[in-house]
C-alpha cells in the first residue's frame, strides 16, 4: 500500500531528526523560554520593524505552498509571523511595510486595547500598508500580561489563510517564569502551540493570480499545522536550515515534575480538540485573561481538562505536569529488574526531592509480561523498555529515534482526519512530548 | 466527490467476496499454526484467573475466581478481541467497520473463533471503580474482510491520568499488538471520571472505522461508611453515587448513562472495505449516532437486527435511551469520539448542570494547596454542551418537579438528524421521565 510507503519515507525522515537533535549543542539555560523576538528599544518602548511578503513553503507530503507571512525587516518572511515577546506595561510601536503583496495588508491585535494606527492608507477595519513606500505604525500599551495572537485585518479570510498570523507574549512584572502576576503561573518549561490550517486550492490560486475568483466560504482545509509546521516537521528543531521560512518547532519536553506552559492559540478558522496525552492540563487563561472570579481571587477558576477546545482566534495558557504518580509499579524499573535506583521523600509530599519519583510505587515491579517481539510492532519512538531512561533491545531497524529512553507522548488534534497531509496519514496537526528522565539535559 | 451508492445487488457479490476472504483468512492462519502454535491461544493475564469457564479445567477465561490463591478483589479484568465486523445503520444500511468485542469469559482456545468478525459497536463499555487495578487483555483476531492488512491494533485509555507509554497504546511511541497476540494492559484506576478508549494504530482510519467505546470510573466516595458528614453538612448514606469524590455531595446522582457522540463517513467505510484509497481530508460523516445507534434505533432497548454480512451476529448491543423517576437526578457521561468534527447536543425542556470535564470535577483549585478547603465548584446550567473529539463533560440532570414524559436530547448541528437520507434520525434519543 501506498499510505504504509509514505509512513516509512516520514519514519526515516523522523529518524534524520531525533539524531540531529540529539547532535546539535544547545546553549544552557535555566528554562526553555519560546523563540521570539523582542524588538529594538525605541525612545518610548520596544519597537519591532515588519514586513509582509510572499515565499513558499515545501510540506511533507511534497506539495509547494505559496503562503504570506510577517517577517522582521531585512530578515526572512515566514510563517507563522514572529513571536512578539514584550513586558507587562511596554509601550508598543509594530511598524509594517508590505513588500510586494498583491493587495493592501494590515495587522489587528487583538486583546490590546486603544490600539492607535497612523501613517499608511485607510483600511475597512485598521490603517493598511499598499506597498514598500507606505508603512503604517500601530502603537498601544501591553497593559496585560498573557497570550495573545495577532493577524491581518485586511481581507483576514484569505490573507489569514495565506499564513498573515502569528503570537504575541506580554510578559508579566512577576517575572519571565510566570504566564501571569499570580504566583500560581509560575512555570519552568513554556511551548508555543499555534494552530492552523490550509486549503491548497487558495494558494493555487493565488499563485496564478485568480484572486478574483478566490470564495472564502468554500474553504475545505487538507493540511494542518501546529507552528507553520505539518507532523513530522514539528518535531523538527527551530531554525532547521531547509525550512527557510518555517522556523518554529513544537517539540515538548519536559522531565518529571516540571511545570511545562502551554500557549496555544487557535490561529485559523477552525475549531480543533487539541488532546494531550501522559495527563490532564490545568486551563489558567483565555485570551490573556486569567481565569479569576476577581482581585485578589488568584486563579480560582482554573480547571482540568484532557481535551482543549480550541477555538478560532482564541488563546489559552494552560499548565501541564507529569510525574507518573500512582503509576503501581516503579516507572525507573527495580533493584531486581537490574534498575537500582534511591526514592528519597524528606518533606512527606511523596515524591523523591531531586527527581520527582513517585515513592510509594518504588521497587514495585510492572504487573504485567510483554509479548514477545515477534508480536509486536514497534513504533520508532519506543525505547525498547517500559522504564524512564532506559533503553531496551528491540529488533534490527526497529524504534531508534528515541535516544535518551524518553516517553513520547502525543499531543495532537482529535479530529483525527487533521492527522494527515494531503491525504498521507499520519502527520498533519500532531506534535509529540517527551518526558525526559530528569539526568537527560533539555535545553 | 461524494456519492451515494445503491445498497442493491450486491449481496451475491459480498457473500461470494466474504467467501474467498474467509478462505483467505483460514490460510493465513493456518499457516501461523504452523509457524507457531503459540500464537493461537490468546495469552490471558488475570491474576487469580485459573481456571476456565467451566470453574474446574485448568486454563484461563479472564475472569477471577474467589478461590484462587492469588484472587485480589481489588483486581479487575476484561478481554477485548480487535478485528472486524459489520453494523446495521438505522435506515438498514449494513456498514463495514473495525471494532472491539468483549471475549470476557471466553475460554481461551475459543476466542480466536468467536472473535472473528465479531467486532461491536461501539466497542464494550468498560466500567471500573476507583482503586481498581485494571488487567485489560487485547487480543487481535485480525480482519476477515481484509486480508491484505496486517494492521496490529492497540487501547489508547484516553485521559489516564499520568499515563506510562507502555500502556498509552500509541503506536508510534510504544509498542502494539499483531494478529493472533495477546497483549495485557495494566491500569491503575486512581481517578474517578469520564475517560474514553480507542485504538491507536493509524488512529485516522482505525477510529473513524469504529474502534472506540466509553469508559468510566466510579467515585470512591461511593462507598463511604454510611452517615459520614462532609464539612458543609452533607450526609453520606450508603447508596449514593457521586461522579467525583467532591466531599460536598454536589455532584450525587441516581442513575447514570454514557453518551459516546460519534459519526461515520459510509463513503470511507465502503472505500475501506473494497481496499480503495481512504480519503481523509474529504472525510464527510453522514450518520451521525449516540452509543453507536441513529434515532430511533438510539431508543430500542433490544440489540440492533444484526447484519448478514457478519453471520448475524449482535454488533450493536447498547442503546442511549435515558429512563429516570421524577425526582431523580441524572448524571450523563458525554463524550464525542468522532474523527471530523464538533456536535452540539440540546436538551428540550430540561436543564443540565455541567459537573465535570475531562474526567475532573469542575472544580477550581484548592485555595492552599493542602485541604481541607475546597476550590470553588465552577458549575453552570445550560440545556446545550458542544464537544469536538476527544472531549468529554459530566452533566447533571435534576428531574425534580419535572412533569413526566418525553423529553429529547438530540443534536442541534441540525443535519445530523438524519441516517444518511433518511430523514427524522441520527443524532437524537429520548429522556423518559416516569
Amino acid at each position: 500500500m501506498n499510505i504504509k510507503r509514505d509512513i516509512e519515507r516520514i519514519r526515516r525522515r523522523l529518524a534524520v531528526t531525533l539524531m540531529l537533535l540529539g547532535m546539535i549543542a544547545s546553549p544552557a539555560g535555566v528554562w526553555a523560554r519560546i523563540q521570539g523576538v523582542t524588538g529594538v528599544q525605541g525612545p518610548k518602548g520596544p519597537v519591532f520593524h515588519l514586513t509582509a511578503g510572499s515565499f513558499h513553503i515545501t510540506t511533507p507530503d511534497g506539495h509547494s505552498l505559496l503562503m504570506w507571512g510577517y517577517g522582521i525587516a531585512g530578515s526572512k518572511t515566514q510563517y507563522p509571523g514572529p513571536t512578539l515577546i514584550v513586558n507587562e506595561g511596554d509601550q508598543v510601536t509594530v511598524t509594517l511595510t508590505n513588500q510586494g503583496l498583491p493587495m493592501p495588508v494590515s495587522i489587528l491585535f487583538p486583546g490590546q486595547h486603544r490600539v492607535v494606527a497612523t501613517g499608511g492608507s485607510t483600511g475597512q477595519i485598521t490603517r493598511e500598508s499598499t506597498g514598500p513606500n507606505d508603512t503604517v505604525t500601530y502603537t498601544f500599551v501591553a497593559s496585560h500580561p498573557g497570550t495573545y495572537t495577532y493577524y491581518s485585518g485586511t481581507r483576514p479570510g484569505l490573507q489569514v489563510e495565506m499564513g498573515l498570523v502569528g503570537a504575541l507574549i506580554v510578559r508579566p512584572k512577576a517575572g519571565a517564569d510566570h504566564a501571569y502576576n499570580d504566583p500560581a503561573t509560575r512555570f519552568d518549561r513554556e511551548y508555543l502551540l499555534l494552530l492552523t490550517e490550509v486549503d491548497q486550492a487558495v494558494h493555487t490560486q493565488v499563485e496564478l493570480g485568480h484572486l478574483d475568483q478566490i470564495n472564502n466560504t468554500l474553504t475545505h482545509s487538507t493540511l494542518w499545522f501546529i507552528n507553520g509546521r505539518n507532523g513530522p516537521d514539528t518535531l523538527y528543531d527551530d531554525n532547521v536550515g531547509w525550512m527557510p521560512h518555517q522556523p518554529y518547532g513544537a517539540l515538548v519536553r519536559m522531565h518529571p515534575g516540571e511545570k511545562v506552559l502551554m500557549r496555544v492559540i487557535g490561529g485559523g478558522r477552525e475549531l480543533h480538540p487539541f488532546h494531550t496525552h501522559g495527563n490532564n492540563f490545568t486551563l489558567i487563561a483565555r485570551d490573556g485573561r486569567e481565569l479569576s472570579s476577581g482581585p485578589g481571587q488568584g486563579i480560582d477558576l482554573a480547571v482540568s481538562d484532557y481535551t482543549l477546545q480550541v477555538q478560532p482566534g482564541a488563546t489559552y495558557d494552560a499548565i501541564f505536569e507529569w510525574t507518573g504518580e500512582k503509576l503501581g509499579w516503579d516507572i525507573y524499573g527495580t533493584t531486581a529488574g537490574g534498575r537500582p535506583h534511591t526514592c528519597v521523600d524528606n518533606d512527606g509530599d511523596g515524591f523523591d526531592e531531586t527527581t520527582h519519583e513517585y515513592c510509594p510505587d518504588h521497587e514495585k515491579p510492572i504487573p504485567v509480561i510483554l509479548p514477545e517481539n515477534q508480536q509486536l510492532t514497534f513504533g520508532p519512538f519506543y525505547s525498547g523498555s517500559p522504564f524512564l531512561g532506559v533503553l531496551g533491545n528491540l529488533p534490527p531497524g526497529e524504534g531508534g529515534m528515541n535516544l535518551y529512553g524518553g516517553m513520547y507522548f502525543m499531543w495532537h488534534s482529535h479530529s483525527e482526519r487533521e492527522l494527515t497531509n494531503d491525504n498521507i496519514y499520519p502527520g498533519g496537526m500532531l506534535t509529540m512530548l517527551i518526558v525526559e528522565h530528569p539526568s537527560v539535559p533539555i535545553p | 466527490m461524494k456519492h451515494n451508492k445503491p445498497n442493491t445487488g450486491e449481496a451475491t457479490m459480498d457473500t461470494r467476496r466474504i467467501a474467498n476472504r474467509l478462505a483467505a483468512f483460514g490460510l493465513a492462519s493456518s499457516l501461523a499454526l504452523v509457524t507457531g502454535t503459540a500464537l493461537a491461544i490468546p495469552f490471558i493475564q488475570c491474576p487469580g484467573d485459573d481456571l476456565k469457564s467451566d470453574g474446574v479445567t485448568p486454563g484461563h477465561d479472564a475472569v477471577p475466581e474467589p478461590t484462587s490463591p492469588n484472587y485480589d478483589p481489588s483486581v479487575k479484568c476484561m478481554h477485548l478481541i480487535a478485528g472486524d465486523g459489520y453494523v446495521r445503520m438505522a435506515d438498514g444500511r449494513e456498514v463495514y467497520i473495525f471494532g472491539f468485542g468483549d471475549v470476557t469469559g471466553v475460554d481461551e482456545d475459543k476466542v480466536m473463533s468467536q472473535g472473528m468478525l465479531h467486532a461491536t459497536f461501539p466497542a464494550p463499555r468498560i466500567v471500573l471503580e476507583e482503586g481498581q487495578k485494571f488487567y485489560l487483555t487485547l487480543t487481535n483476531v485480525g480482519m476477515v474482510m481484509r486480508p491484505d492488512l496486517f494492521d496490529p491494533h492497540t487501547v489508547h485509555f484516553h485521559g489516564f491520568p499520568n499515563a506510562s507509554t507502555i500502556f498509552d497504546g500509541v503506536p508510534d511511541n510504544s509498542i502494539s499488538i499483531n494478529m493472533g497476540s495477546s497483549l495485557t494492559y495494566f491500569y491503575n484506576i486512581v481517578e474517578p471520571g469520564t475517560y474514553m478508549y480507542h485504538c491507536h494504530v493509524e488512529a485516522a482510519e482505525h477510529m473513524q472505522m469504529g474502534m472506540l467505546g466509553n469508559l468510566y470510573v466510579h467515585a470512591a466516595q461511593d462507598r463511604l461508611p454510611d452517615g459520614t458528614t462532609f464539612a458543609n453538612g452533607f450526609v453520606h448514606h450508603t447508596g449514593n453515587h457521586y461522579a467525583y469524590d467532591d466531599q460536598d455531595g454536589s455532584t450525587r446522582y441516581d442513575v447514570e448513562y454514557p453518551i459516546q457522540i460519534g459519526s461515520f463517513d459510509v463513503e470511507f467505510h465502503d472505500a475501506d472495505e473494497n481496499v480503495q484509497p481512504l480519503p481523509f481530508a474529504d472525510m464527510k460523516d453522514d450518520y451521525g449516532m449516540l452509543n453507536g445507534r441513529g434515532y430511533p434505533d438510539t431508543v430500542d432497548p433490544n440489540p440492533v437486527t444484526p447484519p448478514t454480512k457478519n453471520g448475524n451476529f449482535p454488533s450493536q448491543v447498547e442503546d442511549s435511551r435515558i429512563v429516570a423517576k421524577q425526582g431523580q437526578r441524572i448524571l450523563l457521561r458525554i463524550s464525542n469520539l468522532n474523527v471530523t468534527r464538533f456536535y452540539t447536543l440540546r436538551t428540550l425542556g430540561l436543564d443540565m448542570e455541567v459537573i465535570g470535564q475531562g474526567a475532573r470535577q469542575l472544580r477550581g483549585p484548592d485555595p492552599d494547596g493542602n485541604g481541607p478547603l475546597l476550590g470553588k465548584n465552577v458549575y453552570y446550567k445550560t440545556n446545550s454542551v458542544t464537544l469536538g473529539g476527544g472531549e468529554a463533560i459530566d452533566v447533571i440532570i435534576d428531574t425534580t418537579g419535572v412533569p413526566p414524559g418525553k423529553y429529547f436530547l438530540y443534536t442541534t448541528n441540525l443535519h445530523y438528524l438524519s441516517n444518511n437520507q433518511e430523514d427524522y434520525g441520527g443524532m437524537m434519543t429520548e429522556i423518559i421521565i416516569n
